[in-house]
């Protein structure tokens, strides 16, 4: 019986390489995983060492998890109650939610998982060979990349798979159109950046806490080398490399690319239904951002085989081992990408787009480098003014990130413009929108490859730090030390194309938004479903706030089937207002039709002119009409400055946050100096453990009220300001976020490796007053870098994500409250 | 439990005797204790034998008693102040060299011939009895005995200071990776001793803060006066990262 309902819905063949795609990729990562495995995790030291660094990182993990756990709780009750009770959700809310946390919460798991097993490994394998270090680093960062874009595609295509055929199936009502499966899939989407953003915040507060009081009491107090074992903080530190550059970049870039996906088909079945296209070319629309990643899946397999390096490897030479990876699969998306749009009968403007976002992702990262590596200008001038002393430091790194972000910001305009324009944008909204969409799925497609290359910093750096503290041969530390380098300017690369993959899929996600608002006011207008007195064809009821809902005969008043008998509509007289009877009976009301329930499409209900009701529905532009929302509504101003004040509050939160935990690590490694005079001496053990459990108190207590502010705010915003001036804050966020992170990472970056470059012999070297000078640089700029930076990124996805989960509530209630505070709709 | 003897003779000297070692009483000094010594602390162990009266050794070996639970004495201080000119160079064996976190690196005495220095112009630290840095055109030996000259009105009795690395890029400017502050007055410095011109030595810093000083060492140290010279030889940075690599990272440090 199942099965023959199901097939009713028979999705093409070709769909189904998305999943095996999705599982593919997870194979690999188990393949590469046993790989690792199965090398020798050193001696008995080395292993001592991970050891200590893999307590570490789970002892943090099972403590965020259950924070996170509570709070996930919390927002199910939340959503559960929206759903079921309020009505205002798609009831399969809260479920998608779970699984979109479940999921970026495994994907950090198994990431960190592998990393902290392989960082012995890599050591190890660095006392073989060059070449073997980087392998097994480098496959270690694999394991994390594809493990993200695997879980994503297949949590994605399962959920389309199952609302698609079997949802109807399993509970009864009506199969769900192609628009409620999207913006309900798309609602995962909050689960994921929920899950990113503490992974974010928590890792990020744990790490610097754990290198900025390592680094002062340790190397500034005591004089001691960093990854000595003798600094109680030196675990800890190496914890949080894992912690915040593997969990939390996963967990970031599995949204990202979850988001990017998710959005993109939304927008692409949203233009295909306003356009009034057929079945097929809507599916052909909706599959193929899940086409492309699951394209950009092979080949990132493909490209992770190209990386290796030879015996006598420079820093070039690596750098370029890791970049063919990454070119090559780069030309094979693109070329790939032809042929798939070819095959799926798409406009030619798709592929365009995908250039577009496969360019776009290579200039940022090339524009990150130039920011920040030392070979250029930008770097080599903080150097320069760390002769000067640290306050020319700081005003130089400050000044030298803050220009920087020309690079990110015009490519991610002249991008948006351009994917605009190709899918002709101009003449189409929803097309124009839907190309920037598919840009940032282009971008992203490779990202198993691109995050590979990212986790792989940590790990080199973790690999380094076992080798000098298990005293491996000179030759041994040359070569991790080597990889180690490679890894900091791979992870400064990485920063800045989550920042730029984050702009480009908020702006997506800002489209996609207007999409649930689309659903949220049917499904208001559905909750108050009148049937219609005998005879007539449709009964008119006004549900306030200038809505509307068409009430065809038919339903048997359960609520799906309540939708599928309802047309919404709000009051409007644009392009595709349509004239009804006034619901008093009292004349004619001008109203643009919002949605169309599934049941009622072939309804002849038309207007005194003749024409269908649901000829047309409302644009986006209806949208903005119907909402006000244009510069000279104060609530969009508001809004937008609201969305500036949350980035600046919510960085400073987060500043805040590591130098409180800081200080309790400074407090706690000074304390274990002066009660254990043996520790200096080699003759006592530090205390580890205690330094990785006040990182990890630290962290989980501090990392509370950002999140809580990023999640609460737009709710706020919207249930006070309602629509427009909650896409002010989006819009304000997503600006003043995009340039902050972007200023923040590079500046931070850029000190980091002023000093690095001047620890390699300029300027006087290490030790000397320049070095001095750029240590403070680079103090200030960890948290810029690994903290506040990064967190921003998901701050701008989780405000548009937790908009889109909150629509309906916004939708029904803020102009309930607009009107009790006199403030309109 | 044996009883050493160290000389400490960085800003200031100091004679003191320990029943730690060498590695146990450098650790000691810099890390071992809320007093401890910030910085720089280089010190030779001496054989207590040598025959002085200004050192009645049988005696402060009994001052030198162990604690009353039977621990070790960690420092018997048993002189300060003008104590290197009166201890004969035949008693100074190896020169240990402290960082600031207690690692200590042993150096060994060594033949010096004067036809090693081979450069026009030299960077000398003086580390003991007073702590100038100068620039001199003169070799290491001559330098000891032009120092310690009582003919010459600014002298001490004897000197213990390092040869400090120099070296000039293309444009006369010092190598970018020397960390001495002001490297332009060094260079300025080194011209008007430059083949003796105008003056053979000239004070560059009358008291400078050791900045990462032990990378700016270049053959060694050396102790001497008018009666001889004892040379003890740096390591190369090779040597120093392969075979004293924790030391040098913690030397590098600051």
């Amino acid at each position: 019986m199942i099965a023959a309902e199901s097939a009713a819905r028979v999705l093409p063949g070709w769909w189904w390489l998305a999943p095996l795609a999705g599982v593919l990729a997870l194979v690999m990562a188990y393949y590469f995983y046993a790989s690792i495995m199965r090398a020798s995790p050193g001696n008995a030291r080395m292993q001592e060492i991970a050891g200590y660094v893999r307590e570490g990182a789970y002892a943090y993990l099972r403590r965020q998890y259950k924070v996170v756990g509570l709070v996930f709780l919390g927002l199910l009750v939340l959503l559960s109650i929206m759903s079921f009770v309020l009505g205002v959700q798609h009831r399969l809310v809260p479920f998608a939610f779970l699984t979109g946390g479940l999921f970026s919460g495994l994907a950090g798991f198994i990431g960190m998982k592998t990393a902290t097993a392989a960082s012995a490994r890599t050591a190890q394998g660095a006392s073989e060979s060059l070449n073997r270090g980087l392998t097994i680093a480098f496959r270690a960062g694999a394991v994390m990349g594809l493990t993200v874009v695997g879980l994503a595609l297949i949590d994605i295509t399962a959920w389309f798979v199952y609302l698609y055929k079997y949802h109807h199936v399993v509970f009864g009502g009506h199969p769900m159109n192609l628009e409620t499966i999207t913006v309900v899939m798309l609602c995962f989407g909050m689960g994921a950046s929920t899950q990113a953003l503490f992974a974010r915040v928590g890792g990020g507060i744990y790490t610097k806490a754990a290198d900025v009081g390592a680094d002062l009491v340790g190397k500034v107090e005591a004089g001691i080398p960093e990854d000595d074992p003798r600094n109680p903080a030196t675990i800890a530190d190496n914890v949080g490399d894992n912690v915040g550059d593997v969990a939390g970049m996963g967990a970031d870039l599995y949204e990202s690319y979850a988001g990017s996906i998710l959005a993109t088909a939304a927008l692409g079945v949203a233009a295909a239904t306003v356009g009034n296209w057929g079945i097929g070319q809507t599916f052909a629309y909706l599959a193929t951002p899940m086409m492309l990643a699951a394209l950009g899946i092979v080949l990132s397999i493909f490209g992770i085989f190209l990386v290796r390096t030879r015996e006598d490897a420079s820093m070039k030479v690596l750098l370029a081992a890791l970049n063919r990876g990454i070119y090559v699969s780069s030309l094979l998306i693109v070329i790939g990408s032809y042929f798939l749009i070819r095959a799926l009968e798409m406009p030619m403007g798709v592929f365009w787009s995908i250039l577009v976002g496969v360019v776009l992702g290579i200039v940022i990262g090339k524009g990150t480098e130039w920011a920040t590596a030392s070979d250029f200008k930008p770097t080599r001038f903080i150097a320069d003014q760390a002769q000067t002393g640290p306050a020319t430091v700081i005003i130089g790194g400050i000044a030298e990130g803050l220009l920087s972000t020309w690079i990110p910001v015009l490519a991610v305009c002249v991008g948006t413009l351009l994917a605009f324009a190709v899918m002709g944008g101009f003449v189409d909204l929803l097309a124009g929108l839907y190309g920037v969409g598919i840009a940032a799925v282009g971008m992203l497609s490779t990202l198993g490859l691109t995050l590979a290359t990212d986790a792989y910093g940590p790990i080199a750096d973790n690999a380094g730090g076992n080798a000098e503290m298990s005293y491996l041969p000179k030759e041994v530390r040359h070569r991790t030390d080597a990889l180690d380098s490679l890894g900091n300017t791979t992870a400064a690369i990485g920063k800045g194309f989550a920042i730029g993959s984050a702009a480009l899929t908020a702006l997506a996600l800002l489209a996609s938004y207007i999409e649930e608002v689309r659903i949220g006011i049917h499904r208001e207008a559905a909750a108050a479903y009148e049937a219609p007195a005998d005879g007539a064809p449709y009964v008119l009821k006004a549900v306030g706030g200038g809505k509307y809902g068409l009430y065809f005969a038919g339903s048997d008043g359960d609520r799906d089937s309540d939708q599928f008998h309802t047309l919404s509509a709000f009051a409007g007289t644009g392009r595709n207002a349509v004239v009804v009877p006034a619901p008093d009976g009292n004349g004619e009301i001008s109203v643009i039709i919002t949605e169309v329930g599934e049941l009622i499409k072939g309804v002849e209900a038309v207007d005194r002119d003749g024409r269908r009701l649901a000829a047309t529905k409302a644009s986006l532009e209806d949208f903005m009409t119907f909402y006000n929302v244009t510069l000279m509504n104060p609530k969009v101003m508001v809004g937008v400055f609201l969305g500036v004040l949350m980035v600046f509050v919510f960085s400073a939160l987060t500043m805040k946050a590591v130098g409180r935990a800081a200080y309790a690590m400074v407090q706690e490694v000074r304390r274990q100096f002066r009660e254990k005079p043996g520790i200096m001496e080699g003759t006592e053990i530090p205390d580890y453990a205690r330094c990785v459990a006040i990182s990890t108190a630290g962290a989980q207590r501090e990392m509370l009220l950002p999140s809580i502010l990023a999640i609460a705010a737009p709710v706020l915003v919207g249930l006070f300001l309602n629509i427009s001036g909650l896409l002010g804050l989006l819009v304000g966020g997503l600006c003043a976020g995009f340039s902050m992170a972007v200023f923040m990472a590079n500046a931070g970056g850029a000190w980091d490796n002023a000093k690095k470059y001047i620890e390699a012999g300029h300027l006087g070297g290490k030790g000397s007053l320049a070095h001095k000078a750029a240590v403070v640089g680079d103090t200030v700029g960890d948290p810029f870098k690994d903290t506040c930076g990064p967190s921003l990124n998901i701050l701008i996805k989780l405000m548009t994500m937790v908009s889109i989960v909150f629509a309906g509530l916004v939708v029904k209630y803020a102009p309930m409250i607009g009107a009790w505070l006199n403030l309109g709709n | 439990m044996n009883t050493h003897l160290y000389l400490m003779c960085y800003q200031g000297e100091a004679l003191v005797a320990s029943h730690l070692n060498a590695e146990q009483f450098g650790a000691y000094m810099a890390v071992g204790t809320q007093k401890h010594t910030s910085g720089n602390l280089l010190f030779f162990e001496l054989n207590p034998e040598f025959s002085s009266d200004f050192l009645r050794w049988p005696a402060a070996k009994v001052d030198c008693a162990p604690h009353a639970d039977g621990s070790p004495r960690r420092s018997k201080y048993l002189s300060i102040y003008r104590v290197l000119e009166h201890v004969p160079l035949s008693a100074f064996g190896k020169l240990h060299l402290v960082t600031r976190d207690g690692r200590v690196l042993s150096l060994d005495a060594a033949n010096y011939t004067e036809s090693e220095t081979s450069a026009s112009v030299h960077l000398y630290t003086e580390l003991a009895p007073v702590c100038p840095r100068v620039v001199s055109s003169l070799s290491p030996a001559a330098f000891a005995r032009f120092i310690t000259d009582p003919a010459n009105p600014v002298s001490v009795p004897r000197v213990f200071f390092s040869d400090s690395l120099i070296e000039r890029e293309a444009d006369g400017s010092l190598a970018g990776y020397l960390p001495y502050p002001n490297p332009a007055h060094i260079v300025d410095c080194m011209n008007d001793v430059e083949g003796g011109k105008t003056k053979k030595t000239k004070t560059v810093e009358r008291n400078p803060q050791l900045v990462a000083f032990y990378r700016t060492i270049g053959r060694g140290f050396f102790l001497g006066d008018a009666g001889g010279i004892k040379f003890y030889p740096f390591p190369t940075r090779d040597e120093l990262d392969d075979r004293h690599h924790v030391w040098w990272r913690s030397a590098s440090l600051d």
